[in-house]
């Protein structure tokens, strides 16, 4: 599914990315855990096509193609989903046209039908209510005074709505309280298939106890210094970030 | 200039002495006044202040026609189109010409007609109204319209009616508007305790070059509320100015909500003086402008007694090397406590050969008051294009995604579902990326 090795990236000249290697297979859930600005948004930014970072070397193949030569919409369309960690405002842009455009856009560019609006509206209420987004926010602006956790819920919607091969998922759990987490968490497995992989960015085992984990990898300084089994997470709970560091330093 | 003041007066000259007796009689005195106001005044210069960025060299270059041989058209069936809606009545002019068959009105304590048929019937309430508001014309345009005026709707909503529907004045020019100069005036009257929705609407069939010259009065009596929504859809090569005069008394609601989205030129103006207490005014707009195109919206709203609310929100999407004007002028006087008075104006340049000059102007003289003004001249959000993008979205479908959602603010206020429908559908055209 993802392939990427050495990648070496940089934002206004400073580097933050030192050297990424991963392999992600079809099915597969791989998490990434770091402490703060070690670079796990970058890598998640430059694998859905942001725009401010300037890849200085190696290389990402994503089902057989090479990322980095597509446009973001491209991926989009080719099955790249990021749910941000800071989901942005669009204000005046409603929801529900949002989540219909998008759905659309991506269907056009495999040669499919467009949603027709009954389907659409029964698909939309259905997964709504499967991740508990008050169905008010369906008809607001993007995500436009959202509080941080229903904007959080409002990314798993559209995830569910787009069908992603490649979700990457920022942060997801952050500021979510333990019911909201078991119902991100939820949405994630729902999607959970031999053809989808996932890509979770997080702090806490918490999710991890919820999603279970095929491979977790450390994020440190831009590279990866550890990468294991489940049984990671919960070590890194118990002794932090400190003795790894020191180990790989050694 | 002042040969063309010169050419223009004299053409104004003409025009009232051939006037036929009875018509001219009923307005002469208001006309030769306002012609000798034009003589004094000449055209409007960007030494004026309210005239600075807004250029009249192309609409003078064009020497419009004053000239009122009633249009031959033959193809009423096109304009079966704009006459769908219900409505509790409607008006329309064909090149500026009030059409009587195309006209209708059915609901209990509304009259219309035509400015022309109270002329005619030398109506005596309707001469008293005109002018009353505006004035002979604080600049040359307006006199000249007053002057020359020819056609216009007039509007009677009696005391304590209920509207379900609106009434709706639609203007449609054709083909055979190239080259003439219209000259319309409007005056409506909302008794008291009467609550009513307008529509006025200018549409074009053709691109016909034209120049649409209009005033509008609107009298909105004690405790009446008169919602109005306007939508200038001209044709491109058109030039279009409308003054409006806006006269609440005591517990009196207006709110207006604009749209100016055509012509290669044009200009509104709003005036509202509060002279009664307990009256709200509420302005909304939205303009737009492309390559070739000027649109230039002024509000004068005077706070002169106390106890009154005004709310200006305006929103601007410039593209290409369109060009917008916005002067939004709002006094509170010494003697108006209480007032409270927001005014707004936020723009969308999205090309940098697009231009606009804003000039939001709060004067403030009463100290216990709640006013507030702001002003913004922005992009989009590179971060909003991202996502939506990161979405599956073009970077050309998400631009227009954005532009609609900062349009929407404003066109959500439309009342009516098909203004709301057709300006979306206009601006989404309109948005290439
Ligand atoms: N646009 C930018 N300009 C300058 N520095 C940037 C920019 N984007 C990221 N950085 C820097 O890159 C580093 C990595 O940031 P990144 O957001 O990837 O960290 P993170 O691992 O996601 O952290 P967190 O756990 O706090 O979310 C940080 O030091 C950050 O300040
Ligand atoms: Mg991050």
């Amino acid at each position: 599914m993802l392939t990427i090795k050495n990648l070496t990236a940089s934002v206004d000249g400073k580097e933050i990315l030192k050297g990424i290697d991963l392999t992600v297979r079809a099915g597969e859930v791989h998490a990434i855990m770091g402490p703060n600005g070690s670079g796990k948004s970058t890598l998640a930014h430059i694998l859905s096509g942001r725009d401010g970072y300037e890849v200085t070397g190696g290389e990402i193949v994503y089902k057989g193609q090479d990322l980095l030569s597509l446009e973001t919409e491209v991926r989009a369309q080719a099955g790249i989903f990021l749910a941000m960690q800071y989901p942005v405002e669009l204000p005046g842009v409603n929801n529900m046209t949002f989540l219909r455009e998008s759905m659309n856009a991506i269907r056009r560019s495999r040669g499919e039908d467009e949603i027709d609006a009954v389907s659409f509206m029964k698909q939309v209420r259905k997964k709504a209510a499967q991740v508990k987004l008050d169905p008010k926010l369906l008809k607001r602006s993007v995500n436009a005074g959202f509080s941080g956790g229903e904007k959080k819920r409002n990314e798993i919607l559209q995830m569910a709505m787009l069908e992603p091969y490649l979700a990457i998922l920022d942060e997801t759990d952050s500021g979510l309280d333990i019911d909201a987490l078991r119902t991100v968490a939820d949405g994630v497995n729902l999607l959970r298939s031999p053809e989808r992989s996932m890509i979770v960015v997080t702090h806490y085992q918490r999710l991890l106890e919820y999603i279970e984990p095929d491979r977790v990898h450390v994020l440190v300084g831009g590279r990866i210094i550890r990468s294991g089994g489940k049984e990671l997470a919960l070590e890194l709970e118990a002794r932090g970030y400190s003795w790894l560091v020191e180990e790989a330093a050694a | 200039m002042n040969q063309q003041v010169e050419s223009y007066g004299q053409v104004v000259k003409q025009y009232i002495g051939n006037l036929p007796k009875g018509d001219g009689d009923w307005l002469s005195e208001l006309r030769q006044k306002a012609a000798k106001r034009f003589a004094g005044l000449g055209f409007p210069h960007a030494k004026l202040e309210t005239w600075k960025y807004t250029g009249i060299d192309g609409l003078l270059s064009q020497e419009f026609e004053v000239d009122d041989t009633s249009p031959e058209y033959a193809e009423h069936t096109v304009l079966q189109q704009f006459l769908q809606e219900p409505v509790s009545g409607r008006l329309v002019f064909v090149d500026g010409v009030y059409q009587a068959d195309l006209s209708h009105c059915e609901s209990a304590g509304v009259s219309i007609g035509s400015l022309h048929a109270a002329m005619v019937l030398a109506d005596s309430t309707v001469l008293k109204k005109t002018g009353s508001l505006s004035g002979v014309g604080e600049h040359g345009f307006a006199a000249m319209n007053l002057a020359t005026v020819h056609d216009g709707a007039v509007i009677h909503i009696a005391a304590d009616t209920e509207l379900k529907r609106p009434i709706e004045l639609l203007h449609v020019t054709t083909r055979g508007a190239e080259g003439k100069a219209l000259r319309s005036r409007h005056l409506i009257v909302v008794e008291a305790g009467t609550s009513a929705n307008l529509v006025e609407r200018y549409v074009a069939l053709d691109d016909t070059t034209y120049f649409n010259n209009t005033v509008c009065e609107l009298f909105i009596e004690e405790g009446a509320k008169l919602t109005h929504q306007r939508v200038q859809l001209e044709s491109t090569q058109a030039y279009h100015m409308s003054d409006l005069h806006l006269e609440l008394k005591a517990n009196a609601h207006y709110h207006g909500i604009y749209a100016a989205i055509g012509a290669a030129w044009s200009r509104t103006s709003v005036h509202n003086r509060f002279s009664d207490q307990n009256a709200n005014c509420e302005l909304d707009g939205l303009y737009m402008a492309d390559n070739g195109q000027l649109t230039d919206f002024h509000l004068d709203v005077d706070h002169a007694v106390p106890h009154c609310d005004s709310r200006e929100n305006f929103r601007g999407v410039l593209h290409g090397a369109g060009k917008a004007v916005f002067d939004g002028l709002i006094q509170v006087r010494e003697q108006a406590q209480k007032s409270n008075a927001n005014l707004h104006n936020a723009n969308l340049v999205l090309s940098r050969r697009a231009e606009v000059d804003t000039k939001p102007q709060l004067v403030i003289l009463a100290d216990d008051v709640q006013c507030s003004h702001g002003t913004t001249v922005g992009q989009l959000d590179p971060e909003a294009v991202y996502y939506l993008r990161s979405r599956g979205l073009s970077e050309r479908e998400a631009r227009r995604l954005l532009c609609l959602g900062f349009a929407s603010e404003i066109i959500d206020r439309f009342e009516s579902e098909t203004l709301r429908l057709q300006l979306t559908e206009v601006i989404r055209q309109r948005i290439q990326g």
